[in-house]
């Protein structure tokens, strides 16, 4: 057994974390307020290579793995989970190009990716966790496939390269009939609206995206008929890790202000973190903090050597964003009326990471998993 | 033209410094590559950007955890690095004695010395290096060009800049603003794992000495007397400027 990340690990983590707090740290609070899509710093990150790491070398990317995604991810997260959020969930594209790309798709799609942004297309208005219950449309046209359907909540809709869509085929009833289609971002007939009015995340690119007779190749379906919904399973078990990761930021930066704060503000005479009520809440922020490190690194690790991983990922993402939010909000505790107001960077902490709880599975989709793996 | 840069390790700027014993406790402190180190890197990758043929050798004189400190110049695009690895506490003299030995067994012509070093502040080793070698040095520099078998550089004096001419062979000492150090990239951080990290040990060099030694340390602690004056601004500032004279004694 061995904790000690690789020299080249550590390389990365300095990078990230110094990326995170000189660049991104100090231009997060305006971009929350303005719902501003910072793309210069996307654009900053893709050039330092932080952006879809996962790709294999042979296609021109880094063929990282999902430790140094979740490094990355922690790092990103601990600065703004919003800006976590643009660069980690192009990963959702990334994944399903790897788990059911062909060679011939996989020289086509990754190129683009590696500087470009991914956007995956699952949920619709009317279907999130029952994901089998889309609407999104796939029809087969001679050597085409035509796509019409709305989608969405998606993260990086409208700002993306590529974006992988979830649809249902007429072929088989549920998730025996959905395909999952690789759509240039510039397809014609692709169309978004930013959604605007988020709790949290702000400076993610979120938007409705429409999809309106979109004509692509056939060679455009990843696997076959019917795979679409175990793609997008498969892809959330892996990605899943990478929300645990931000999530681990958020709590970490919790921790960080909680304990700067404690030290400086005084009451009766002393600074507050003498007071044992402090300290528990301090402590309680710490316990969740490194235990869902390990399990998130656990997780990541069992990716990467090719072990099952689904329960594992669930647990490391449902308990490090519960844990997250949970340290979030007794950050603000800590700092009291100072907490309430976005002078302080805790309230944004709480606003973010409440979203962790939601999406790539919400927490209780989570257990479902955990509890499936149990009693089957 | 082949460039040392040599580097120290430090304790990260956010690190706190604690003391156990008569000894700093390092236990627990990140550790990173001297941010005045990096401008010297920095620079000599610039110098190969603007079209000399250079090699860029790190070379590290200190404890095995430098190795941090040697990747990172690695990954930031030095060539290959030579760690000469020691727990030995060594003197700026006796540094620079070691240091100037692999400089001229490396046959390097430019050599660059962070200003000076965040931990111990003495802004002697370049000086020093200088010396041992016999070789003309500039300290504090802020600008710096290559023309033929010199380098022109511009360095800080009490009361402005002054440019001067140095032949090479030269050691040049850094600071801030000599350049922006870049970070390394994601693809460099991974090609330096392919690129040669040469151990060796201060006795290839000659094994020079320490001419000091430590016997003790500590760190200075501020109290603060946590006193409020109150009533209008003129009462205050009256209290405030007696308490300045009379107390503090600094006015």
């Amino acid at each position: 057994m061995n904790f000690d990340l690789t020299p080249e690990q550590k390389e990365i983590q300095r990078l990230a974390r110094q990326f995170a707090t000189e660049q991104i740290l100090p231009r997060a609070a305006e971009w929350d307020r303005n719902e501003t899509y910072p793309a210069e710093m996307v654009q900053a990150a893709a050039d330092l290579g932080l952006l879809n790491i996962g790709i294999p070398e042979e296609y021109g990317g880094l063929g990282l793995g999902m430790l140094e995604e979740a490094l990355i991810g922690e790092e990103l997260g601990y600065a703004c989970m919003g800006f976590d959020t643009i660069i980690l969930a192009s990963d959702l594209a990334v994944v399903p190009l790897k788990l059911a790309g062909t060679d011939e798709q996989k020289k086509r799609f990754f190129p683009g990716l590696v500087k470009g942004l991914g956007a995956f297309c699952l949920s619709e208005a009317d279907n999130g966790s029952d994901a089998a219950a889309m609407k999104t449309k796939a029809e087969f046209v001679g050597d085409e496939i035509v796509v019409n359907g709305t989608k969405m909540w998606i993260t990086n809709g409208g700002v993306c390269s590529t974006y992988v869509v979830l649809c249902r085929t007429e072929h088989a009833q549920g998730h025996l009939g959905t395909v999952c289609v690789v759509v240039p971002g510039d397809a014609p007939g692709v169309s978004h609206n930013k959604l605007h009015g988020k709790m949290g995340q702000r400076c993610s690119y979120t938007a409705e995206v429409i999809f309106e007779n979109v004509r692509v190749p056939k060679s455009n379906m990843l696997g076959g008929i019917g795979d679409g919904f175990k793609i997008a399973m498969k892809t959330l078990d892996r990605t899943r890790i990478t929300v645990a990761a931000g999530s681990l930021g958020v709590a970490r930066r919790a921790l960080d202000e909680s304990v700067k704060y404690a030290r400086t503000r005084h009451a009766f005479g002393a600074p507050i973190s003498n007071l044992q009520a402090i300290q528990f809440k301090l402590a309680d922020m710490k316990m969740g903090l490194d235990t869902s490190r390990l399990q998130t690194h656990y997780a990541a690790w069992l990716v990467d050597n090719d072990r099952p991983h689904a329960q594992a990922s669930a647990i490391a993402k449902c308990r490090a964003s519960d844990v997250a939010f949970s340290a979030a909000a007794e950050a603000i505790q800590v700092h009291g009326g100072y907490g309430y107001m976005n002078d302080f960077p805790v309230e944004k902490l709480l606003r973010d990471v409440k979203l962790n709880q939601i999406y790539e599975g919400t927490n209780e989709i989570q257990r479902v998993v955990v509890a499936r793996s149990l009693l089957r | 033209m082949k460039i040392c840069t040599i580097l120290k390790q430090v304790p990260d700027a956010e690190a706190s410094i604690r003391t156990s014993g008569d000894r700093v406790d390092l236990s627990g402190v990140t550790f990173v590559m001297d941010g005045m180190d990096e401008y010297g890197v920095e620079e000599a990758i610039r110098l190969r950007e603007g079209g000399a043929q250079v090699e860029i050798v790190a070379l590290a004189l200190g404890p095995k955890r430098f190795e941090d400190a040697i990747r990172t110049s690695l990954a930031i695009g030095a060539d290959r690095a030579v760690h000469i690895e020691t727990d030995e506490t060594y003197d700026a003299i006796s540094q620079a004695r070691i240091l100037a030995e692999a400089v001229k067994k490396e046959g390097a012509e430019l050599v660059f010395v962070g200003g000076k070093e965040a931990d111990w502040d003495s802004a002697a080793l370049g000086p020093a290096l200088a010396e041992v070698l016999g070789w003309p040095h500039v300290d504090w520099t802020t600008k710096l060009a290559l023309s033929g078998a010199a380098v022109e550089a511009t360095h800080d004096t009490d009361s402005g800049t002054e440019t001067v001419k140095v032949a090479l062979p030269a050691v040049i000492t850094t600071q801030q603003g000599l350049n922006e150090p870049r970070y390394p990239t994601l693809p460099n951080i991974m090609k330096a794992k392919r690129k040669e990290l040469r151990k060796a040990q201060p006795a290839d060099y000659g094994a020079a000495t320490a001419l000091t030694r430590l016997t003790g340390e500590a760190i200075q602690v501020k109290t603060r007397l946590n006193k409020l004056f109150s009533g209008d601004a003129v009462e205050s500032a009256t209290a405030l400027v007696n308490a300045l004279r009379n107390e503090a004694k600094v006015l």
